[in-house]
């Protein structure tokens, strides 16, 4: 839930306060938004005006008329450190206030004191203020410091050369090192307060007041004034609108005046038009607001809303009042702290998503100040960083290290990327069903080793067993092969076998059949010869029968051989059939 | 309600009719209808009704159905619970996360199975997503992630290495496709269950060092990443109140290591350098300069020994990763980052550069010429790592990094002046440039300022489209470097239109050119613009023109060019984006603003030039505007937290500026509410105000357009310009399109035939100013 508060700090009078809540409280947090009430106290405290500064972890506070600084942790609500400074300190701001990692003190001498509060190094300016530092000032781009002081001048001071331990060699030239880049001197009077705008660019502005009745708006980049505004009186609190559109002073009898900066018709903004800026402007009667009572005393402090649609003041009787900026008039009294509230801060909202503002970073302990190596900076050696500089924080959030290939292509984590999305990436997916589609298709009706094979692969326990198992599996592989071979050859050898018994046999038949043949051949032979035998007596016995008869036996003779060669040629056709 | 109800009920008919092997392809459906049923999911079970009662059997019912997909026999069951879990986890918060212990032992058995590797990768993200959410409630944290943490540090672990003994070490799996995953999700857990991880933590411990120390195979820079952010969450562990003491020593060991490394790996120059630190000063150890370069022990981080100078190089660069690594990732407690011994470590490395003309290295006689040359191929690697370091440490530190960023931007330059033409190098020195001006940019001085002329002008090179200069070019300013070939190229002669559809073939470096354009605009935006020359400036603005880039022409234009003495206003590249981005929300309310301007005129003096055309200005605007006063302004802010303190009031739309305007003073104040500046809007000529504060003819010379003789008096406009109704119109555009003009041959004007070609080289006064700066 959204929530609004602010800070207030009080200096010790000798009043006693009504409730006993408030007993020795000396700085409080309060809820303004949504519910007004007191969230928590810090004790023992007692500062002026300008000289509360309020980090994400702490709370600065130095005390008046006295050289040292409270730091109360916000954390854990308590009294951090007490620390002690050589100079009483006039006012004090936070520079790096997401962090707020130094902190800014101006001195009764007119020197301002910088403590970086993570590393404990201190850095101390030239004494350019004659008299003390009254308001400080750190610019959105925490590059500048502005001092105001009661010598009338405000000095605006380079954060970064300040801090630098690599001095420039010339750039500010003739000047001894960390004094001011420049001096505004157009306030006649001492400086009482001091806004800056909430631009971090070029064109931002600074509004001070002092106490030569005006508030001049300038531009502190160049020193150059703006606008001059002639105030009824001298004011002693300022502050900005949120979006630069006006400014809102706070006078010694309590009231209130809004100075608005866009009340003329121009298409040129008013503090940057030219014709303008010579001439000072005196903002109407009308816009001064008038306490509701007399005895508020003076409006120390001065702080909007986030939505800059409330003021809220802290007066010299204690009271913390809210006035309604649209109406232009007193609204509620929010708090009585009964001390004099001199210093009102409005802190950031609570509960409002705003990355970019997200500390990366926090302090739960300030380191306090080195006196040994940290005003003389003359034992190192010129621009070198210190070996034992080193900076104390708690990181909070784990940014990944380096997202960039070396080609400054951007990188992706498969894990990131799919850790808080609500349902897996569409790559993962897709590469899952495609795993699951292979292990299927290698599968099928080996179903059950395509796991195995997975698990070989996957379990990289056996990996060290793996290429023995590969090559293992190689061999038998070779070895199956070869064996099929073998067989297949076998196989062969068994077919040609039992092809040439089957052609024995065969030839063995082949055989007998001759055999048979040639049996018959010669019986039929045999049968010839005996025929031929047989016919040749008969042709002897019918040549001695016909010789007998007196015939001639020549001519029976002719007769019989004439039938013999007949019966010889089918002999001798069965004979060549055979 | 109804509805999701109902899709809840078909997502369990689905899952318990559609047989298991064919859900996978409808596992990525129906988590996302599951995702999309978070309200019932998450709603609390013990309502009355009936419709409640039914919703809540459904959920019962999902929730059985899981369970026993995730133990089913299939691979593909067990797929589609992972992928489901994981949805309703998401979906369901507390509700289904307290029923979820079942589901968490499953996806841990998944692990051991023999799952194919999504499923695995899958069910560690899901177990781990799981522990993640059950962190914020501590009853959940010790029903679910106290007991089944340790059995999940386990099965993760033995996906990626094996333990072979007793003794709490482990030995690394080659080739796991888990090491990514694995790493990351422990990193994740190791911070919120220290307790859990202490047992074992030397375990991981031996682990990351066979990742991070591995010689070969190198891992994937993601793993290496997920890594080295594991290795520094190992301070977590630590006992109480230890783990920043840890930190301190897993930070200087690697400090150590780096230096240890760098002992070798530079051995063959003789190092300048000189440590802050009296200790490191007479530390480096003897070496055996006949061998090949290497290390053969442990070094501080107990990490391996390499051999061979691209692994000593590849050492140092995963060492520096380490070390951003330790800068950016969280931490237990408050911890002391020493920044004196890391920024010694950058200027030792720093110190060693590639030897260009008049800053030579001292070679070391012992060691080959050889090796040295490799050395100085090898060194850009080094110092991109270096100058990635040093952007996270920028980065983490922010407002804290001052007090070190001069002395970063200074080593920074001093890399790279000599190796720029790594590509490497140019875009971490973007980078850590940009990184740095924006927490020191506004108190540059001039001088630093012109320190850093010469990484923008090749920062402007780099954005620019490659250049096909047509041979009657004239070539282009002495100052770029860029020499005419004696060999011209046969092709450019040929057909300049074939050249033209050809280009798009060229390499693009996509990260390159982001840094650079960012670079840019932090240049514009964060230094002062005074500071920068004239000639300088105007290649910046044609730079940004020619990229077509809308951060930095937008910060070009809010960030002008400081008037120059005796005259009125500077050019501004307003038309080009006004061209470029006509529907854009920032160039609208730049050009139509609806709060007044801030002009940049400077010099009360020159400010009658300018008078006129202000005037007519404002008439046009002031006919239309109410009379409206400061309360008007101020009221109009739609307040955010306190609405009652206004009274109801619609938002001006722009329909009601289309309304005339009476000028009704003696209306109440209350009636005409609205932010006049609304009406600027509806002037006829709406980008009147935003042409007119460009000037007549300035920035001839500020743009470094070299014209003719006759475009060099100042005051005069150039002749013929179209036929605007002033002539300021038509200057701001002449000049600067004719500069356009001459880059992108084909697009002639009427304006063209007066311009010459472009050319970058600055008139000569420019360019002598310019010469003695830098000088």
């Amino acid at each position: 839930m959204l929530s609004e508060c602010f800070i207030a700090s009080t200096l010790t009078s000798s009043k006693a306060p009504a409730s006993a809540s408030l007993r020795d409280v000396g700085i409080c947090v309060h809820e303004f938004q949504p519910s007004p009430n007191l969230r928590s106290t810090f004790k023992k405290s007692s500062t002026a005006v300008n000289c509360l500064a309020v980090s994400p972890s702490h709370v600065f506070a130095a005390q008046s008329e006295k050289a040292i600084v409270h730091v109360y942790s916000r954390e854990k609500g308590n009294q951090e450190a007490v620390i002690p400074f050589p100079e009483r300190i006039r006012s004090i701001a936070i520079a790096g206030s997401k962090n707020g990692d130094v902190l800014v003190l101006g001195t009764e001498g007119g020197r301002l004191i910088l403590w970086e509060t993570c590393s404990g190094r201190q850095v101390a300016t030239t004494a350019s203020h004659l008299s003390p530092v009254t308001s400080l000032a750190v610019d959105p781009s925490e590059n500048f410091i502005l001092s105001g002081s009661s010598d009338a001048s405000i000095h605006v001071w380079s954060l970064v050369d300040l801090l630098s331990f690599t001095k420039l060699p010339s750039g500010r030239d003739r000047q001894p090192p960390n004094s001011p880049l420049r001096t505004f001197s157009n306030h006649r009077a001492a400086i009482t307060s001091l806004a800056l705008g909430h631009s971090p660019g070029r064109y931002n502005i600074a509004v001070s007041t002092a106490q030569d009745n005006t508030a001049i708006a300038w531009d502190y980049h160049t020193g150059r004034v703006l606008r001059t505004f002639l105030l009824p009186s001298s004011a002693i609190s300022v502050t900005l609108d949120p979006v630069d559109r006006a400014f809102y002073v706070g006078y010694e009898d309590g009231s209130i005046q809004s100075v608005d900066l866009y009340k003329h018709q121009s298409i040129q903004h008013t503090l940057h038009d030219p014709s303008l800026q010579s001439i000072p402007s005196q903002p109407s009667a009308e816009d001064k607001w008038s306490p509701p009572s007399a005895d508020c005393g003076a409006a120390h402090s001065l702080s909007l809303s986030y939505d800059g649609m409330t003021l809220l003041s802290g007066h010299q009787n204690g009271k913390v009042l809210s006035w309604n900026v649209g109406r232009r008039k007193y609204a509620t009294t929010v708090a009585d702290y009964t001390h004099p509230v001199t210093n009102v801060s409005m802190l950031s909202l609570n509960g409002l998503p705003q990355p970019a503002l997200d500390v990366k970073r926090t302090a739960h302990t300030i380191v306090k100040p080195r006196y040994d190596g940290g005003l003389s900076e003359s034992t190192h050696a010129a621009g070198a960083v210190p070996a034992d500089y080193t900076f104390s924080t708690h990181l909070l959030t784990s940014s990944p290290a380096t997202t960039r290939n070396l080609d400054g292509s951007a990188r992706t984590n498969q894990f990131t990327e799919a850790f808080t999305s609500a349902v897996f990436p569409d790559s993962m997916i897709e590469e899952g069903l495609a795993e699951l589609a292979l292990m299927n298709q290698t599968g099928g009706a080996t179903a059950p080793i395509a796991p195995m094979a997975m698990q070989t692969t996957n379990d990289e326990d056996l990996a060290a067993r793996d290429s023995h198992i590969a090559s293992l599996e190689s061999e038998i592989s070779t070895l199956k092969k070869k064996s099929t071979v073998n067989d297949a050859a076998r196989q062969l050898t068994t077919d040609e076998v039992t092809k040439l018994r089957a052609d024995i046999v065969h030839l063995h038949d082949y055989i007998n059949e001759l055999h048979q043949k040639q049996e018959q051949a010669q019986k039929d032979k045999v049968l010839r010869q005996a025929r031929k035998e047989a016919r040749e007596t008969q042709k002897r016995e019918a040549w001695f029968s016909a010789e007998k008869k007196g015939k001639k036996g020549d001519v029976v003779m002719r007769k019989m051989e004439a039938e013999d060669s007949m019966q010889t040629s089918d002999s001798e056709d069965q004979s060549s059939d055979e | 309600m109804a509805s999701m109800s109902m899709s809840l009920h078909a997502v369990n008919h689905r899952l318990t009719n559609i047989p298991v092997k064919q859900l996978p392809p409808i596992a990525s459906c129906l988590a996302t209808s599951l995702s999309n049923c978070g309200e019932i999911l998450s709603a609390p079970q013990n309502q009355k009704s009936k419709s409640e009662s039914d919703t809540a059997i459904q959920v019962h019912k999902l929730m059985t159905r899981l369970a026993s997909l995730i133990q089913d026999k299939s691979p593909e069951g067990r797929w589609t619970a992972v992928v489901l879990i994981k949805a309703v986890v998401e979906a369901g918060q507390w509700e289904i996360l307290r029923g979820c212990e079942p589901l968490v032992r499953g996806l841990i058995a998944v692990l051991s199975k023999s799952d194919p590797n999504v499923t695995k990768k899958m069910s560690v993200i899901t177990l781990t997503r799981i522990f993640h959410l059950t962190y914020q409630y501590p009853t959940l944290v010790r029903e679910i992630t106290t007991p089944s943490l340790p059995g999940f540090i386990t099965a993760a672990l033995n996906l990626i290495s094996v333990k072979p003994s007793s003794e709490p070490i482990r030995k690394l799996k080659p080739n796991t496709p888990f090491l990514e995953i694995v790493l990351s999700a422990l990193g994740e857990l190791i911070a919120r269950h220290p307790t859990i991880f202490r047992p074992f933590s030397a375990q991981i411990h031996s682990v990351l060092q066979a990742v991070i120390g591995s010689a070969s195979p190198t891992f994937p820079q993601s793993v290496l990443d997920s890594a080295e952010q594991l290795f520094i969450s190992l301070h977590h562990c630590a006992p109480k109140n230890t783990s920043g003491e840890e930190w301190k020593t897993a930070c200087q060991m690697t400090l150590a290591s780096i230096h240890g490394t760098a002992d070798y790996v530079f051995r063959a120059v003789v190092e300048q350098w000189e440590s802050a630190d009296p200790a490191l000063r007479n530390a480096s150890k003897p070496q055996n300069y006949t061998k090949e370069v290497c290390d053969e022990g442990f070094d501080a981080l107990g990490l391996g020994p390499w051999q061979g100078l691209d692994s000593g190089v590849n050492r140092l660069v995963v060492l520096l990763q380490m070390l951003s690594a330790c800068l950016t990732t969280a931490t237990a407690s408050t911890v002391i980052i020493p920044l004196g011994a890391v920024l010694d470590l950058t200027s030792r490395l720093t110190s060693v550069i590639v030897p260009t003309a008049g800053r030579e290295v001292q070679p070391n006689p012992q060691i080959s010429r050889t090796e040295r040359e490799h050395l100085f191929a090898e060194l850009p690697r080094i110092h991109a790592a270096t100058m990635e370091l040093l952007t996270s440490l920028v980065q983490t530190l922010e407002t804290g990094a001052v007090p070190i960023a001069q002395t970063i931007l200074e080593q920074t330059l001093w890399v790279y002046r000599a190796e720029k033409s790594s590509r490497g190098v140019r875009v971490s020195a973007y980078d850590l440039v940009h990184t740095l001006l924006s927490h020191m940019g506004p108190s540059l001085t001039k001088q630093s300022v012109s320190t850093l002329a010469d990484l923008i002008r090749s920062c402007c090179h780099d954005l620019l489209p490659p250049v096909h200069e047509p041979a009657t070019n004239t070539p282009d300013a002495k100052g770029k470097g860029k020499t005419n070939q004696a060999t011209a190229n046969a092709d450019s002669f040929l057909n300049p239109a074939l050249k033209q559809s050809r280009q798009a073939t060229a390499p693009s470096h996509p990260g390159l050119k982001t840094t650079a354009s960012a670079l840019l605009a932090a240049i514009l935006t964060h230094v002062p613009s005074e500071h920068l020359s004239p000639s300088l400036r105007a290649e910046i603005d044609r730079t940004t023109i020619l990229s077509t880039n809308k951060d930095t022409m937008l910060a070009s234009v809010l960030n002008p060019i400081p008037p120059v003495q005796g005259r009125s206003t500077s050019a501004s590249i307003m038309p080009f984006l006004a061209r470029s981005f006509p529907a854009d929300q920032s160039v609208e309310s730049l050009i139509r603003p609806r709060m007044p301007v801030i002009s940049h005129t400077q010099n009360v003096g020159t400010y009658i030039d300018d008078e006129e055309e202000e005037e007519d200005e404002e008439d046009e605007i002031a006919e239309e505007n109410p009379q409206e006063q400061t309360q008007s302004f101020l009221q109009s802010t739609t307040p955010l937290l306190n609405m009652d303190t206004q009274k109801p009031k619609s938002k001006p739309t722009p329909k009601r500026t289309l309304e005339p305007k009476p000028h009704s003073t003696e209306k109440a104040p209350e009636q005409s509410k609205r932010p006049r500046v609304d009406d600027a809007t509806v002037t006829p000529v709406p980008a009147q105000p935003a042409l007119d504060r460009s000037s007549p003819s300035t920035f001839t010379g500020t743009a470094a357009v070299s014209v003719p003789a006759s475009a060099g008096v100042t005051a005069a406009p150039p002749p013929r310009v179209t036929s605007a109704n002033d002539p300021a119109t038509g200057t701001v555009g002449g000049p600067l399109s004719g500069s356009a003009v001459a880059q992108v041959p084909g697009s002639d004007d009427e304006s063209d035939d007066e311009l010459p070609t472009l050319n970058m080289d600055p008139d000569t006064d420019d360019e002598d100013e310019d010469e003695t700066m830098e000088g």
